[in-house]
């Protein structure tokens, strides 16, 4: 059994103890956490990230869940970049939240505890924000990591390439050689929201309602970084001419993908409890024409297909970018691949997954298949871009461990801004300090090429407001 | 005197020659949707950070690699901010192609041609200095060292391909303000095109150098993101392409020479037309060639310039040619002697020579060039883009100018064709019905045509109104030429508008970009092809003495009076003219004679 899965009831066990928490929040804890432990790798690889990780290390097993150590293990390179991408998003999640009360601060790793501290356990803005982002980096970072040529496995988008004469007689590597000849390989960024899919979303089935606002703010973090790609041509046809046109996807900044989340973040939507789901019908293929019709819930409330979190709509724009990645959901029989080619949905993996490989592979994606209702029925029901939270946030004031609550003693302010960054809301009316400081930095740098660079030492006084 | 096949061919063999040819273009079509993969593939990669020692900077033997054994050990976006002078002139960006997938090492193949590279760059400025707008045409310095690795050589066997320090001019817009950092996102620029994909691996070692004294590169605040895209052609491609080029190949040739020895057959010397005929036939077999078999085998990094002076010859001729052919079958008296281009169409294709000359000397500034230099461009420079942009509209305008005037021409011819056919009934019966061939007559053979016309001379049984005569034949090529030249800019638009690929159903899918190609490079082939057979010069004589061995002994009076109707004919004064080979030319000017 996964100690992870052990310090999760264990820790249950402690919270049901604590007399400030309700009843429905102790239900709802035995969903956080799952699939939220592998943050910790993000303090896995600090003390020397000059030699590689290793997959074996303890400090990874305790953290990952076993189908996620088994995807590290079989996509060598691929732990680095989840590491990267974990530091991606702490440190993307500290510049937004900078000025907030909520600094997105991360506890010293210890084991078996969640980097995020137990903020986590409520399902607030804050924690949707944290899954969004930690889903975003991931996909953005493992992208990157397929363009840096550090992860061996990503795969190429066979899908748009014809079927290469002799691959049906050549077996394994030969044919995949043949296949970068004959069509060449020209994808980097579907392997990471495939992979993204796979590892963040482990631990979250969509049972109860707190993982399925967790996996909605997943998806919308990848959804971010979808929505933020850009299409790049290059003419190089008969002189340069248009003739010929290659065209790419851009990854963005991730800064870019952190503002937008932000500003989702600003505009949350409150959700609860509804028994609509429409994982029955799910397997079945679903027609196109059905976009626009209505499905009725089991709690007899008609809801408007076209407010569903994964529409088809909305699938088949994703489709047109990434022609992998949702494709299942609306084809999950009729897609047929070709045999040599990897399933756009599988990642490479050594072991064989065999005959219940499918039929997991169909439950899973039936777990995006659910409507989340506004709180305040007045509200219109979450997009798929739109980060969902279920109870509101602390005050964020005072210190408060059990809750995992640092409280804004000794943090930084503005005295002149009247926002949340400003003295007196961040503060929470406490009162503030004023110190003066020294700063040495390097400044009025000459460059020689080759090879010089001379600076001089600028001494600035500053002036900084601290929160008492 | 003989006419072209294109007049002698009965109505049902016409069909079945245009029903094959068209079953052809339907094959290259489907060869190039079906079979072919995209035209070209690509390989993005993000470069690595290395960190250099001074001592080794002008080292240009010493390259950086990222993956392999001895591979740099790239550092961080962290570890460079925290650096003191942010690791300033020791900096790296390392480019290694193509990259690993499926858990193997890549290699580029010979069959994948070429290859060309377009750098993208990421940049920001601390929002406390003073640049706030996005700055526009920014001078960045880089230090391009381009290297090759081969199958089989050692992880650090890279040798260096090229090296060059180049300016590119940056365009870019603001993608992120921040109250730390202000980020902006270029424009893609240039960064090298290697006419020959020779080698195995490639890799690509940038530096940017910052250098007070010279101003280099100093209104750079900090880099972030570079992203190398590489395309090259894909093998596939180049296999069907290769395929489709050496079916074709044999075939023109020897259409070519079907056509040159039924020319010699003829008592005249060789028309202008067929002149011209035989120089398309001869461009096209240029470009047919297949001489991208030798890059399997040599490097040969002037394959690109070539291939775009082999079309730029094509594309000339074939323009070349439809002026001299509207020209040709205009009614023109004031040149009673034999007509040659300089004689006749110079003023014509003046057009055509300015608009190829500004192309090819276009071509030799950015291709030609780059054979030296494969990180030259002519686009990077403001002054050499200007300089750019100005043959390319001095080519644009030629071709403006020479598809009026030949529109104008064509108007001409049919405005000809339509005021003399109003004058046809003055004409005696037996050279009106030497011009109004009917199509609808199965019209089997040389006999057949005897009898057709025994039927006709004696019998008076036809009707002028009802014949459709060589004339619709005329515009019927016209049309083809007219449908060709519609479907290559209707495909070339589809080509640019459709993306990815057409599903027919589950297991059909059309490459509509390869499909375009593959469609127009067979659409030209079997339009030269169809040329040069219809307009070949027919060994079936009009109604003369010369194969009276062939003709039945019951037609042979009637052939004998036919005879006398065409010796009427050549006492005409133009038909003396021999280099007539196509009886619609000598009927414009025997009706002006009239």
């Amino acid at each position: 059994m996964d100690i992870s899965y052990i310090f999760v009831i264990c820790l249950m066990a402690l919270c049901s103890g604590g007399s400030s928490l309700s009843q429905v929040e102790g239900k709802q804890k035995s969903g956080r956490g799952r699939g939220s432990m592998w943050w910790g790798i993000a303090k896995v690889g600090e003390p020397n990230n000059i030699t590689p990780i290793m997959y074996m290390d303890p400090a990874i097993h305790s953290t990952l869940r076993r189908k996620q150590r088994r995807l590290v293990r079989d996509n060598p390179g691929v732990l680095g970049a989840l590491v990267k991408g974990a530091n991606l998003a702490i440190s993307e999640c500290q510049h937004q939240f900078r000025n907030r009360r909520w600094n997105c601060s991360t506890r010293n790793f210890s084991r078996g505890k969640n980097l995020f501290g137990k903020i986590v356990d409520r399902g607030c803005r804050e924690t949707s924000f944290i899954y969004a982002i930690t889903s975003a980096a991931v996909t953005h970072s493992i992208a990157r990591a397929c363009s840096e040529g550090t992860i061996e496995s990503c795969t190429c988008d066979y899908s748009h390439q014809s079927r290469s004469p002799q691959a049906n007689h050549q077996a394994g590597s030969v044919a995949g050689v043949r296949d970068w000849e004959w069509g060449g390989c020209s994808d980097n960024i579907g392997f990471g929201f495939k992979f993204s899919r796979e590892f963040v979303d482990t631990g979250e089935r969509g049972r109860n309602l707190r993982e399925k606002m967790n996996l909605h703010n997943n998806e919308a973090g990848r959804a971010h970084v979808q929505a933020e790609m850009r299409q790049e041509c290059k003419c190089h046809g008969m002189s340069g001419s248009c003739t010929v046109k290659t065209c790419w996807m851009r990854l963005a900044n991730f800064r870019v993908i952190g503002d937008n989340l932000k500003a989702r973040f600003d505009g949350a939507t409150r959700v609860q409890v509804t028994n609509s789901l429409r994982a029955t019908n799910a397997l079945a293929p679903v027609s196109p024409n059905a976009a626009g019709s209505n499905s009725v819930g089991s709690n007899g409330l008609i809801i408007p297909q076209s407010g569903l979190v994964y529409g088809e709509e909305e699938e088949r724009m994703l489709n047109d970018h990434m022609p992998d990645i949702l494709l299942e959901n609306s084809h999950p029989i009729s897609k047929i691949h070709h045999p040599n080619m990897p399933s756009p949905n599988s990642l490479p993996q050594a072991g064989q997954r065999g005959g219940r490989n499918g039929r997991r592979q169909g439950r899973k994606h039936n777990r995006y298949h659910f409507q989340l209702n506004p709180h305040n029925p007045e509200h219109k029901p979450p997009g798929s871009k739109d980060l969902v939270y279920l109870e509101p946030s602390p005050s964020f004031c005072e210190k408060n461990l059990r809750q995992g609550i640092l409280g804004t003693h000794g943090r930084q302010c503005n005295e002149t801004s009247l926002g949340v960054d400003g003295c007196g809301l961040m503060c929470c009316g406490r009162g503030y300090r004023r110190d003066e400081v020294v700063v040495v930095e390097r400044c009025a740098c000459t460059f020689h090429w080759c090879c010089e660079v001379k600076c001089k030492l600028c001494r600035t006084k500053k002036v900084i407001y601290t929160c008492l | 005197m003989s006419g072209t096949i294109l007049e002698n061919l009965s109505g049902r063999k016409l069909s079945i020659l245009v029903a094959t040819l068209l079953l052809c273009q339907v094959l290259c079509f489907l060869l190039g949707g079906l079979y072919a993969p995209l035209p070209a593939g690509h390989v993005t990669v993000l470069g690595s950070l290395c960190r250099e020692d001074h001592a080794r900077q002008n080292d240009t033997s010493f390259l950086l690699y990222s993956r392999g054994a001895g591979a740099c050990i790239p550092v961080t976006r962290e570890e460079v901010e925290q650096d003191s002078t942010k690791m300033a002139n020791e900096l790296v960006h390392v480019f290694q192609m193509p990259l690993p997938r499926d858990l193997r090492d890549l290699d580029y193949s010979r069959w994948q041609q070429n290859l060309i590279g377009v750098l993208q760059v990421e940049f920001g400025y601390d929002s406390s200095s003073e640049l706030r707008e996005p700055p526009r045409e920014l001078q960045l310095t880089i230090d391009m060292r381009l290297a090759y690795r081969n199958k089989g050589d050692p992880d650090n066997g890279w040798k260096l391909y090229a090296h060059g320090v180049e300016h590119r001019y940056l365009d870019c817009v603001t993608s992120h303000v921040g109250p730390t950092e202000t980020l902006y996102s270029c424009d893609m620029i240039p960064l090298f095109e290697l006419g020959a994909l020779h080698h195995s691996f490639y890799l690509l070692n940038l530096r940017f150098p910052l250098d007070t004294p010279s101003q280099m590169n100093l209104q750079f605040g900090h880099m972030h993101d570079l992203t190398l895209t590489a395309i090259h052609q894909n093998g596939g491609f180049t296999q069907i392409w290769l395929l489709l080029k050496t079916m074709l190949f044999p075939f023109v040739v020897g259409i070519m020479i079907w056509f040159w020895r039924r020319v010699h057959l003829l008592q005249r010397s060789p028309a202008l037309l067929e002149y011209m005929l035989i120089y398309l036939g001869a461009a096209l077999t240029f470009l047919n060639l297949p001489l991208e078999y030798l890059s399997l085998v040599y490097e040969m990094p002037y394959m690109l310039l070539l291939s775009d002076i082999r079309q730029g010859i094509f594309y000339a001729m074939l323009l070349t040619f439809w002026l001299v052919f509207a020209g040709e079958h205009m009614l023109i008296q004031d040149a009673p002697n034999k007509s040659t281009i300089r004689s006749r169409y110079w003023k014509h294709l003046s057009a055509v020579v300015v608009g190829c000359i500004s192309l090819f000397v276009f071509d030799i500034c950015e291709r030609g060039v780059q054979l030296r230099n494969p990180f030259y461009s002519i686009w990077t420079t403001p002054l050499g883009a200007k300089v750019a942009m100005t043959f390319i509209v001095l080519a644009g305008v030629s071709a403006a100018i020479y598809f009026l005037f030949l529109c104008y021409m064509i108007w001409k011819v049919f405005r000809n064709i339509g005021d003399k056919r109003t004058s046809l009934p003055s004409m005696s019966q037996a050279r009106r019905l030497h011009y109004e061939v009917p199509l609808d007559q199965k019209v089997e053979d040389w006999a057949g045509i005897v009898y057709f016309y025994t039927k006709a001379f004696f019998f008076q049984l036809h009707k002028a109104n009802e014949s459709k005569g060589l004339i619709y034949r005329f515009k019927f090529l016209m049309l083809a030429t007219l449908v060709c030249a519609a479907l290559t800019v209707a495909g070339f638009i589809m080509g640019q508008m459709a993306e990815g690929q057409w599903d027919w159903n589950d297991n059909v899918a059309i490459q509509p970009t390869s499909a375009f190609l593959t469609g127009v490079y067979g659409m030209w082939n079997i339009y030269i092809f169809a040329l040069l057979i219809l307009y070949a010069p027919s060994h079936k004589q009009w109604p003369t003495m010369h194969h009276s061995d062939e003709t039945t002994q019951s037609n042979e009076n009637i052939v004998a009076s036919a005879a006398s109707e065409e010796i009427e004919f050549s006492h005409l004064p133009s038909d003396s003219n021999p280099s007539e080979i196509s009886s619609l030319t000598s009927f414009t000017r025997k009706v002006a004679f009239d």
